[in-house]
């Protein structure tokens, strides 16, 4: 097993002059080459705050972040690492095609290079009819596969996903999940995905991560051992799937009531 | 009988929709015609009420002191085809020439100031107090200092209007830059795009539609700065005009320049608002019809 990511004892403390809130405490994982991660746990638990600092966003207070060996830079994106938001991020003075290609041209790519590139992703996202409308054309969930047609384009090793479904209906939403796991299984990188959503997560990935509520910490770290190829929707009708729901929700439905919106240990952190 | 029973048997007829007064026209010709009418209306009460002697006798509408249109029309005329012919030309192209100078020089320095600014935040709070202070500086008080600073030519036209519109165009821009949300830069540095990359890829677009909303303004405020320092010291163009026929206490040449300023105002906005359509073609604001 290659570790992509390497995460030790990493902890994130935002201090102010009066107060010091301790986001997270300390967290430790290992994720290998090509392995489907989904990061789950009670709002405010600094799941988007991991991702940010994997992607050089923001600095770790405490600990290391590695990715693929190199140390993680704060205010440098790693080499090879893509990134999905959930908010909307296609620039809207660009059409879909141009866009998707916005990442080979900040790499200098041949002109003929880039629409060759750009027209196998579109199609690989049946987005071909739409390489010439703008966003404000298209809908919401278009939109979301344009961004991710963009990431895909610089052939990243690591894709970090940030709640990239979240303001998607359940249909677009099964669609995109079909289609991503078609990707990764196709290219194979190593997938790191925050969700508010354990369907989803179950549904997908290889293992769970299940982080408390703030000071976070790793609860539980369990293996999906559904086989692949899977089918993200037909899955959710197996028996695994339900004993893996039930695993895990045993350990995360406990903490969400211990921290029911997540504020409560916001307010007792203060020191 | 056969009647009634047929309308006892008729289903009810849903209500008659109100007869549309314009069927037919679209909303730009209907915009077109209440212009006209309005323009009309106005034109016309100008012209019925400085023909009334009891108004002439006691109130300011007296064709000597605000012309009628038939003479501004009259004038207008003489300018460009009668008597004069050739008159006006030299005059509008001399005013339209420094506005267009002083915008695109105060379009090109306040657009660069306001990216450079938003990228710089040291810089930007360090510069902050002075560029307040100096827009509020009272810049039309100051144009006879200009005029004696850079000479009785187009050069002091162009500073009067760089000093009234650099500050909007600036300002516009350094908001636009500014707005662009956080993770679209972040998305975009995953992409692999430097900073400089980012800058014209990103910032540069998002703000060019947020300094296209100054435009207007800046159009309508060049032409004002350009005729404010006509009137200071030239001998060429509208604002010339307008004091020369104040000093000969004709009403109609002064209506008649000012009447051309009006229309150049409008010619140039509408010509920057085609622009921008066609500039801001992504956004939806142009597109809900």
């Amino acid at each position: 097993m290659r570790v992509m990511i390497r995460l030790d004892g990493v902890g994130k403390t935002y201090s102010s002059k009066a107060t010091r809130h301790t986001a997270i405490g300390s967290v430790s994982l290992e994720i290998a080459q090509g392995e489907f991660v989904c990061v789950v746990g009670p709002s405010g638990c600094g799941k988007s705050t991991l991702l940010n600092m994997v992607a050089g966003f923001q600095p770790a207070t405490a600990g290391a972040i590695t990715v693929n060996g190199v140390p993680v830079q704060p205010g440098a994106v790693p080499q090879g690492l893509g990134y999905l938001f959930q908010k909307d991020t296609v620039l809207p003075w660009l059409t879909v095609e141009q866009n998707v290609g916005l990442g080979l041209r900040f790499a200098h790519l041949q002109p003929d290079r880039i629409a060759e590139k750009v027209q196998g992703l579109l199609k690989l996202a049946n987005l071909e009819p739409y390489a010439g409308y703008f966003p404000y054309q298209i809908s919401g969930g278009m939109r979301q596969r344009t961004a991710l047609l963009m990431t895909l384009a610089c052939d990243p090793q690591v894709l970090l996903l940030d709640e990239p479904f979240g303001a998607l209906d359940s249909h677009t939403k099964i669609n995109l999940h079909r289609e991503l796991h078609e990707i990764w299984r196709q290219l194979g990188q190593t997938i790191v995905m925050v969700t508010h959503d354990l369907d989803e997560a179950v549904a997908l990935a290889d293992r769970v991560i299940v982080l408390s509520g703030p000071p976070s910490r790793v609860l539980l770290d369990h293996p999906i051992d559904i086989p692949h190829p899977r089918d993200p929707y037909a899955v959710r009708e197996t028996d695994a799937f339900g004993q893996h729901l039930k695993a895990i929700w045993a350990v995360l439905g406990r903490e969400y009531q211990r921290t029911p919106d997540g504020t409560r240990s916001v307010t007792g952190a203060a020191a | 009988m056969s009647s009634t029973m047929e309308s006892l048997h008729t289903p009810l007829a849903p209500p008659a929709a109100p007869p549309a007064r314009h069927a037919g026209l679209s909303d730009d010709a209907r915009v077109r015609i209440y212009q006209l009418v309005l323009l009309a209306l106005f034109l016309g009460l100008w012209e019925g009420l400085t023909r009334v002697p009891y108004l002439i006798k006691n109130t300011f509408l007296d064709p000597f002191f605000i012309s009628r249109p038939s003479l501004i029309a009259e004038q207008l005329w003489a300018w460009t085809f009668g008597a004069q012919a050739g008159f006006l030309m030299p005059h509008l192209a001399s005013t339209l020439g420094a506005t267009l100078l002083g915008l695109a020089v105060a379009g090109v320095t306040g657009f660069a100031a306001g990216l450079v600014l938003s990228q710089n935040p040291i810089l930007a709070r360090t510069l902050n107090p002075f560029i307040v202070c100096c827009n509020s500086l009272p810049r039309i008080a100051m144009v006879p200092l200009i005029t004696m600073m850079f000479g009785l030519g187009l050069l002091a036209k162009v500073v009067t209007v760089w000093f009234v519109v650099f500050f909007l165009i600036f300002f516009n821009t350094f908001k636009g830059s500014l707005s662009v949300e956080k993770h679209i830069l972040q998305f975009c540095q995953t992409l692999g795009g430097s900073p400089r990359q980012i800058l014209w890829s990103v910032r540069v677009p998002s703000a060019l539609a947020w300094t296209f909303a100054a435009l207007p303004n800046a159009i309508s405020f060049s032409l004002v700065g350009v005729v404010i320092a006509e009137f200071v010291g030239t001998t060429t163009g509208m604002g010339y005009l307008i004091v020369s026929s104040l000093s000969t206490l004709n009403a109609s040449e002064m209506f008649a320049a000012i009447t051309v300023l009006g229309l150049c105002g409008v010619g140039l906005v509408s010509l920057a608002e085609r622009l921008e359509r066609r500039l801001l073609r992504w956004s939806p604001q142009f597109n809900e019809r």
